[in-house]
């Protein structure tokens, strides 16, 4: 099979700098709201958040639901925009370059919902392409290497509306490394991956820091983030709870790390008893 | 952005669309067959009226086929903005889209001139279904005055659509506002009587809305087959409404932009 460095050239980012960020997102009720009670406030997704991830390296951003791991793929993104601080891409603000960091970075969402259902997996692809600027004539070597690379080629003329969540997700991967982005961020890339289509993922995101990428993937799995991670960052509660380097296949070391900083005392028993 | 990437997204945008509208298998027939109703009703109606109502000089159901085909075709072009909002939130692409390199006024444009496309033809076969089946005689049109008129109330209806996108970014209910400006509008613009028949105030707040002058013109220049010099005054006014509302538009539509992505909205609906 064809490696990646193979086709194109990638752009590349000196590092990816979080300084003091925070972002809150308000709850506004409706009119009305004492027959529903839909609760007000905020929610504190990030607070405070500084951080700086090396160019042509892989993070992984563990964390338990609610604590922020999104949140920080979406700044980065520019899907949404801090409230406090600044998010550098390659030293371009988030804030006021957001079209040259859009240009950088490829994002493989969460969500299976993010494609045109009535469009092949083909079309989607060679759509999103067009719209990252990729010239025609590139397109179609490189959607095909794509779909062989996502394990996809055989239901590239099928319509998405047909496809399972674990085709979308690959799908979502296809999309996000095919603009050849010089940062690469996944959401629970795996999530719906059965474990061989998991394993031959990881091969494919440890390739990506030798051709110049930088990547950040956002995981609830230990393995994963052992497998692939060259450091984890763990979020809690919108805070950085930890932040340090990774021996690959250190799963076990990483549950403790994990439990060590998230947990209340009770959670941290409970979770070393499980490691153990 | 170069002509040819340009190019090259609109050809992609294009292809979306028409794809996704031949793979809705009855929506094409369906269409076809609500405009023909819609046009015998016309007709029938015009018949009960008789031949003694002549607004503005021409026959009745010549007046109505010119009246809400270009109406229709202007608040489904203006609708067509927010619709592609809309369908962009709820199929979750919204987020993806605008992470592209293409900036989303220029991708909310390319989707909407897709769908004026579409607009456009479904325009064609109104008219050409009106002149032949129900015998519709345009004497002496002004096509060239038709056409200036028609790609002025092009820009306009795409400024008025941008803003309708901006509307649903904001409040996610941008179509129940639409559907009451646009009922404001079938009253006021002179679709289906002309505006010489309203009260003065009504008379006078008609002539602040674009599609007024739209439907004037463009019955001047179809069904009498006005000259220029008497096509001047609409043309100045739907000339200075462009200029005014597309950079106002574009400005609002990128604000809404970035004010759904500070509060984290982008894919709410």
């Amino acid at each position: 099979m064809r490696n990646v460095s193979e086709f194109g050239t990638r752009p590349t980012v000196d590092s990816i700098v979080f300084e003091s960020v925070s972002k809150v997102f308000r709850h506004r009720p409706a009119f009305f709201n004492w027959i529903g009670k839909e609760r007000s406030g905020e929610t504190r997704a990030l607070n405070e958040i500084s951080l700086r991830i090396p160019a042509e390296s892989i993070l992984a951003l563990l964390g338990p639901n609610g604590s922020g791991k999104t949140t920080l793929l979406k700044l980065i993104s520019t899907m949404l925009l801090p409230d406090a601080g600044r998010v550098l891409v390659g030293g371009a603000d988030t804030r006021d370059e957001p079209q040259r960091v859009r240009q950088l970075v490829g994002f493989a969402v969460a969500a299976e919902r993010s494609f045109f259902p009535r469009l092949t997996a083909r079309e989607n692809l060679d759509f999103f392409a067009a719209l990252d600027d990729m010239p025609r004539r590139e397109r179609k070597t490189w959607i095909e290497f794509m779909l062989t690379r996502t394990g996809l080629l055989h239901a590239a003329d099928t319509l998405v509306m047909k496809f399972s969540s674990g085709m979308c997700q690959r799908l979502g991967i296809a999309r996000a490394l095919l603009k050849q982005p010089a940062v690469i961020l996944l959401d629970e890339p795996t999530r719906s991956l059965d474990p061989a289509s998991a394993e031959e993922f990881w091969d494919l995101v440890r390739e990506l820091p030798a051709d110049g990428a930088t990547v950040v993937i956002a995981t609830h799995s230990f393995q994963e983030a052992a497998a692939v991670g060259d450091a984890v960052a763990v979020l809690h509660q919108g805070e950085l709870a930890g932040h340090r380097r990774i021996d690959r296949d250190a799963a076990e070391d990483l549950r403790f790390f994990y439990a060590q900083t998230t947990g209340t005392l009770a959670e941290r028993v409970s979770l070393l008893e499980a490691c153990s | 952005m170069r002509l040819a990437a340009l190019v090259d997204k609109m050809i992609v945008v294009l292809r979306r669309d028409l794809l996704t509208a031949l793979r809705y298998r009855s929506g094409f027939l369906l269409t076809a067959a609500g405009t023909l109703l819609e046009l015998a009703a016309f007709y029938y109606l015009s018949r009960a009226i008789g031949p003694g109502f002549r607004p503005d000089g021409v026959e009745y159901f010549p007046f109505l086929l010119v009246g809400t085909g270009f109406y229709t075709f202007m608040v489904l072009g203006i609708h067509s903005f927010l619709q592609v909002v809309q369908e962009a939130q709820q199929t979750g692409t919204l987020e993806v889209l605008t992470t592209t390199s293409t900036p989303a006024p220029i991708l909310v444009l390319l989707s909407a001139l897709s769908a004026f496309s579409a607009s456009a033809l479904q325009l064609l076969f109104y008219l050409g279904a009106g002149w032949l089946l129900f015998g519709v005689h345009l004497p002496a049109p002004n096509v060239v005055g038709g056409i200036v008129i028609f790609l002025l109330s092009l820009v306009i209806a795409m400024a008025l659509g941008m803003m309708a996108a901006a509307l649903q970014l904001a409040t996610q209910r941008g179509s129940a506002v639409l559907w009451l400006l646009g009922s404001g509008a079938w009253l006021m613009t002179g679709t289906l009587f002309p505006v010489g028949t309203l009260p003065r105030p009504l008379g006078l707040l008609s002539q602040l809305i674009p599609l007024s002058h739209s439907l004037t013109g463009m019955r001047l220049a179809l069904l009498q087959g006005a000259q220029f010099s008497r096509l001047a005054g609409e043309v100045a006014v739907l000339l200075l409404f462009c200029l005014v509302l597309m950079p106002f538009s574009l400005w609002l539509f990128s604000y809404a932009v970035r004010r759904a992505r500070q509060l984290g909205t982008l894919s709410c609906y």
